[in-house]
């Protein structure tokens, strides 16, 4: 059995590939998943395996020749049989990309240095010594050619240009339409219609109706399926997170908090008319705290650390598709009247959209509760410049040994994310526990309200 | 035959060449006097002293306009150019009453009395019929028609200036453009000497149409040292008008050179700075050997104005002219509001000129004679000044144009359909040249003969002129035997003055003629730019579409002989850029003929462009009388691969680069001869290319700044989405026209150019 095998499509952008090393020469025994040769794509120099068992029978495709994606580059099979009598595909660019790249080459040579040199003898690269690949760049397409696969509604982003330097041109567009069976694609006139006004492909939609047949549906469907661009504050979110997560190492500790005893005292406080939140307990709580532990209420480059004198604490809020950190300004200075006061406002303005810039910058440490969303635990990626934020999840009733007796209790938990860079493990755990010791301390609340 | 030959022999008998003499100041008349000798009315003493007064409350109301002290224009905020000529209302008042109502005047940046004396002269010479028609609002009594067409004279003064639509050119024009050519008034000129040439050709039109009219010729001492002034006095004084070339049309220049010598040129002074002569007369000393009968006036004696010129009109009637005077006047401010005058002349000079004020001592007479009584002198100072305050308040509210109209009324639309008797009437003097037509074809240079004889043919107002294009028929032969045909009235050679040679045809065509004029090589064409380009092209919208400038400047491109840098170029894409003008340029003897036939009954100013590379060409001409449309490409060979846009010479490269291209590899090329750049027929390049996909423009000229590029950006524009490749240009290396056969030939584009541009893009 001759099997073929075929330069491999890996990128869905790519068009032609070059063979910069071929692993094996005609002759030589080749086993499933054993590399055959190396390919060049904009991006990388990738390993090729082979899908079958037997002997590299014929090499099609030599080094170095840009090659169409799906082209045939060899034939593997079992010795003696006769390969199929087909001609090399036409080189893709006319000015072929010459040398393989360094790395590659260094790498098969110090693996394999006596088959290479056989292969080199037997297929000698046929291209001039060009110039330097030139950059990649955008596919050139001529208007025209734009206009009628616009026109056709389909996307010229698989065409393959043969006008001047690569650009597709209106010929290339048909032979693709032909290729395609453009003709014979069924469309409804509403689909047609509706496909160049959003711009679909319509050689990418599959049609549902009487013998595929496409509808209006399935254009409609191909548009729900399609990529939307990110609100900007979800970039902004992404941008920022991620920036977070790539450059803050995080760890994480989690304490549970015995909540019973603030929660009945918070009850006694509302019916005295003084309505305070669990949020507000837990802010004024991480306040005192970070007074306590200056290394929590910093921030670090990563090469020099920066301690901040006052406590502004970022509250994450969430938003409708999105969230913002409205900032409680000098935390420390506050009473909890004055902080559940600063919650109400700015929980309503971000709510609002109504939040100014200053309002959500220069926050020193940041509280993101989910404690009204049901979660046992959770951990919170650190905002950006800031070296650590607490996760408080929700109260739930909890068997809990106290005094070696099973009680049902009003556990809390409270996770805190910490950056390595600046914050170790013990000084992440007296934080914690000093959050958690204030929560469980309704002392500290009498005195407090 | 030849018409005539010169027969001069050497002769060097030692002799002195007398100047003659020229005088000054020779006119001893008072007012008293002149009523005596029954050489004006007290009425028409009166209207002098009105109309300088005019004149003078007039211009103060500019000054005062600047600075909101106008009272009748309270709040009026006047943008306009402040060139007052104060002091100087006996040159204007003085020049308009010397000659008659119908006569012609050209005039200056500092024009406005020279436009109010003219327009005022005019109208009062009106009848009540001719009044009512000037003002056909006015349904008053017959007595106040005057009063209105007066008033309603300076209201569309002051419009102009004030950039109404009710001015005289619809606020186009504005003061220093300022034109009435319903009473005479061939334009202001803001091109200092621009006007001379203007009235030149208008006086030569005079002359052609033995119309009794002459032309007087307002222009500043200033203007006496530019060449086209120079060139213009050399033309009017040429001898061919009044020796035996002449024949029994002996006739001089009805023109009359009136030198506004206020002193300064701006502000240098043209005394005994700027200039080698003590006067400014002498100068027509070395045009004519009879000195243009030039003489020098008192300019602040309105009196001796008027005599003067009243005396050259009457000179240039019988075919005297041109005459020559120096009005020695002064103009009290500055060049304009914003020179202080104290850096370059003393205020006991000013002083001085003032004792001899124009209107105070013309006043004076006019109490000594008792013309007027005291009282009555004030009468008509303040009648003027209400005339002037209705006018110029009512100017000041009146419309502005609409914006939309901006470029309105920079091309007409008309044509000559039909030639009014008796300008159909056509005498030959000999036979026409015999025109060898071999199977139907006839040389390009045979073909723009045929066009040129069928137009004379047709209408006595086309005539030609240029260099050598009479005896000799052109350098390149285009007109020989036209001049045996059609006479020299008709058909005379110019001297080497190309800028008068296109502004003349400028005011030949004023006066509704349609002048022919020939450039030998196109790179002269850069000696008459203004004249092309600032006349020739503006005057239609200048004027607020008043005038029609039906003319055509041919010129010849000399490129591919040799001939280098000055005497090869392409320039069309040069003038293409100048609005107003029409530019066509086309490729066969059949579009050769049409086109020029087209071109010369074509009311714009046309700039018809051949090359020598062409004339020898043959091609299909029909003896007939047809017309091809400027404005009109033409697809000159079908094709569906490509499409080859070119006009002139290139158009004969693009077919063989399209012959080539099917030959060696089955492309089918479509060519498209632009045939004119101005009107431009883009729908037949944009149907050729949303067909096709591809184009290559190509001309002969160099590329850089090329009209080839506009084709390609509006090519870019309009047929975008059907482009399949980007349009390349073709033209000439983007250099200066070399001798050296071996580098012309690289220099100047070829058939291979093209031909490798196409495959460049396929």
């Amino acid at each position: 059995m001759v099997n073929a095998i075929i330069m491999p499509k890996l990128n869905q952008s790519e068009d032609d590939c070059i063979i910069v090393k071929w692993r094996v020469k005609p002759g030589d025994k080749v086993k499933k998943n054993e590399i055959l040769f190396e390919i060049e794509t904009e991006k990388a120099v990738l390993e090729v395996e082979s899908f079958y068992d037997g002997t590299l029978l014929k090499i099609v495709v030599p080094e170095g020749v840009a090659t169409p994606v799906n082209a045939t580059v060899a034939w593997v099979g079992e010795p003696g049989e006769k390969v199929p009598d087909v001609a090399p595909p036409p080189p893709a660019a006319a000015a072929p990309i010459p040398a393989p790249v360094a790395p590659a080459a260094t790498k098969t040579q110090t693996a394999a240095a006596a088959p290479v040199a056989a292969v080199a003898v037997t297929a000698p690269v046929p291209f001039p010594s060009a110039a330097a690949p030139a950059p990649a760049r955008r596919q050139a397409v001529s208007p025209r050619a734009r206009a009628l696969a616009r026109n056709s509604a389909v996307s010229t982003d698989s065409i393959r240009g043969t006008g001047p330097g690569g650009r597709v041109v209106e010929k290339d567009v048909r032979a693709y339409l032909d290729s395609k069976g453009y003709g014979q694609l069924r469309i409804t006139p509403a689909a047609k219609a509706l496909a160049l006004r959003e711009k679909v492909d319509i050689l990418t939609v599959r049609g549902t109706g009487d013998s595929g047949r496409i509808m209006t549906g399935d254009i409609e469907r191909s548009l729900r399926e399609r990529p939307r661009a990110l609100s900007k504050m979800r970039q902004i979110i992404a941008q920022r997170l991620t920036q977070s997560v790539v450059t803050a190492p995080h760890f994480f500790v989690t304490v549970p908090v015995d909540m019973t005893d603030l929660l009945k005292f918070r009850h006694v406080l509302k019916t005295r008319g003084a309505p305070f939140s669990v949020t507000d307990f837990v802010l004024e709580s991480v306040a005192l705290s970070l007074v306590e532990f200056p290394a929590m209420n910093s921030s670090t480059d990563g090469k020099t650390a920066r301690w901040h004198s006052a406590v502004h604490l970022g509250m994450a809020t969430s938003l409708e598709d999105g969230l913002v950190v409205p900032v409680i300004r000098n935390a420390q200075d506050l009473s909890l009247a004055e902080l559940h006061a600063a919650v109400v406002a700015l929980a309503g303005k971000a709510r609002d959209g109504k939040l100014l810039p200053d309002e959500m910058t220069g926050s020193t440490f940041t509280v993101s509760n989910m404690g009204m969303l049901n979660i046992e635990n959770f951990t919170a990626i650190i905002n950006p410049g800031e070296s650590g934020i607490l996760a408080v999840s929700s109260t739930v009733q909890t068997p809990v040994v106290r005094d070696g007796r099973i009680v049902v209790r009003e556990v809390m938990k409270i996770t805190l994310s910490s950056d390595h860079r600046l914050i170790d493990g013990a000084v992440a755990a007296r934080f914690v526990n000093a959050i958690k010791s204030k929560l469980e301390d309704i002392n500290l609340w009498k005195s407090l309200t | 035959m030849p018409n005539y030959l010169s027969n001069r022999k050497p002769d060097f008998t030692p002799h002195k060449i007398n100047c003659g003499s020229i005088m000054a100041y020779q006119f001893k008349g008072t007012l008293k006097d002149e009523l005596a000798a029954k050489h004006l009315t007290k009425a028409r003493a009166i209207d002098l002293l009105e109309d300088m007064l005019v004149i003078r409350e007039f211009e103060e109301m500019i000054v005062k306009l600047r600075s909101g002290a106008y009272a009748p224009c309270a709040g009026y905020d006047y943008r306009g150019p402040t060139h007052v000529s104060i002091g100087q209302e006996a040159a204007s008042v003085g020049g308009c009453y010397g000659i008659d109502a119908p006569d012609y005047i050209t005039s200056t940046h500092r024009g406005h009395g020279d436009s109010i004396a003219k327009g005022c002269v005019a109208i009062r010479a009106m009848s009540n019929e001719e009044l009512r028609a000037r003002v056909p609002a006015f349904k008053g009594k017959d007595a106040d028609l005057l009063e209105a067409a007066l008033e309603d004279h300076i209201y569309k003064t002051a419009a102009e200036l004030f950039g109404k639509e009710d001015g005289y050119c619809r606020g186009r024009g504005g003061g220093m453009h300022i034109a009435d050519f319903t009473v005479g008034h061939l334009g202001a000129n803001a091109i200092v000497g621009g006007g001379v040439p203007i009235s030149t050709g208008a006086a030569m039109a005079c002359r052609y149409l033995e119309n009794d009219r002459v032309v007087c010729c307002f222009a500043g001492d200033g203007a006496y040292a530019n060449g086209i002034v120079l060139e213009s006095l050399n033309w009017a004084a040429m001898q061919q008008f009044t020796n035996a070339l002449a024949k029994d049309k002996k006739f001089g220049i009805p023109i009359i050179f009136l030198i506004l010598n206020n002193h300064y040129g701006m502000t240098h002074r043209t005394d005994d700075e700027v200039m080698g002569v003590s006067s400014m007369a002498r100068r027509a000393a070395g045009f004519a050997d009879n000195n243009m009968h030039a003489e020098v006036v008192n300019g602040m004696d309105v009196l001796a104005v008027r005599e003067a010129v009243n005396r050259a009109a009457d000179g240039c009637r019988k075919g005297e002219g041109p005459f020559l005077i120096e009005v020695n006047t002064y103009r009290y401010y500055g060049h304009s509001l914003s020179d202080p005058r104290n850096e370059y002349r003393t205020k006991e000079e000013e002083e001085a000129w003032k004792v001899v004020d124009p209107i105070t001592t013309f006043s004076q007479q006019l109490l000594d004679a008792k013309v007027l009584s005291k009282k009555g002198l004030e009468e008509v100072i303040k009648r003027v000044q209400d005339r002037n305050a209705r006018a110029c308040s009512r100017a000041a509210k009146a419309a502005d144009p609409d914006p939309a109209d901006v470029i309105k009324y920079m091309y007409t639309d008309t044509s000559s359909v039909e030639v009014p008797a008796p300008h159909n009437q056509v005498k030959l003097v000999k036979a026409l040249p015999e025109i060898k037509r071999v199977d139907g074809q006839l040389t390009y240079r045979d073909a723009i003969k045929e066009a040129m004889i069928q137009e004379m043919l047709r209408d006595n107002r086309v005539f030609f002129y240029g260099e050598d294009v009479a005896d000799y028929g052109g350098a390149f032969k285009a007109t020989k035997g036209l001049l045996e045909a059609f006479g020299r009235r008709r058909i005379f050679n110019s001297p080497i003055s190309e800028a008068a040679i296109c502004s003349t045809a400028v005011g030949a065509a004023m006066l509704g003629l349609r002048p022919v004029v020939e450039l030998m090589y196109m790179d002269f064409a850069l000696m008459a730019g203004d004249a092309i380009s600032n006349q020739a092209a503006k005057w239609h919208y200048m004027s607020g579409a008043r005038a029609e400038i039906a003319l055509v400047i041919r010129a010849s491109v000399g490129g591919g002989k040799g001939y280098g840098g000055q005497h090869s170029q392409t320039l069309e894409s040069v003038f293409a850029h100048i609005p107003g003008l029409y530019v066509v340029y086309p490729s066969t003897p059949h579009d050769a003929k049409g086109m020029l036939k087209a071109a010369i009954r074509n009311n714009n100013p046309v700039l018809f462009v051949e090359s020598q590379l062409l004339y020898g060409v043959k091609g299909p001409v029909s003896e007939d009388d047809y017309l091809i449309p400027l404005g009109v490409a033409d697809v000159k060979r079908v094709g569906s691969d490509i499409s080859l846009v070119a006009w002139g010479p290139a158009v004969l490269d693009a077919l063989k680069a399209a012959d080539q291209l099917m030959t060696d590899h089955k492309i089918s090329a479509e060519v498209v001869d632009l045939r004119s750049l101005v009107p431009l027929d883009m729908e037949t390049v944009l149907t050729s290319v949303r067909k096709t996909g591809k184009c290559v423009v190509a001309s002969q000229a160099i590329s850089i700044g090329s009209f080839t590029g506009e084709i390609a950006s509006n090519i870019m524009r309009e047929a975008f989405d059907d482009l399949d490749a980007p349009v390349i240009r073709v033209g000439a290396k983007d250099g200066i026209a070399p001798q050296a056969l071996c580098l012309e030939q690289v220099f100047l584009p070829t058939a291979d150019d093209i031909y490798k541009a196409a495959l460049s893009i396929l």
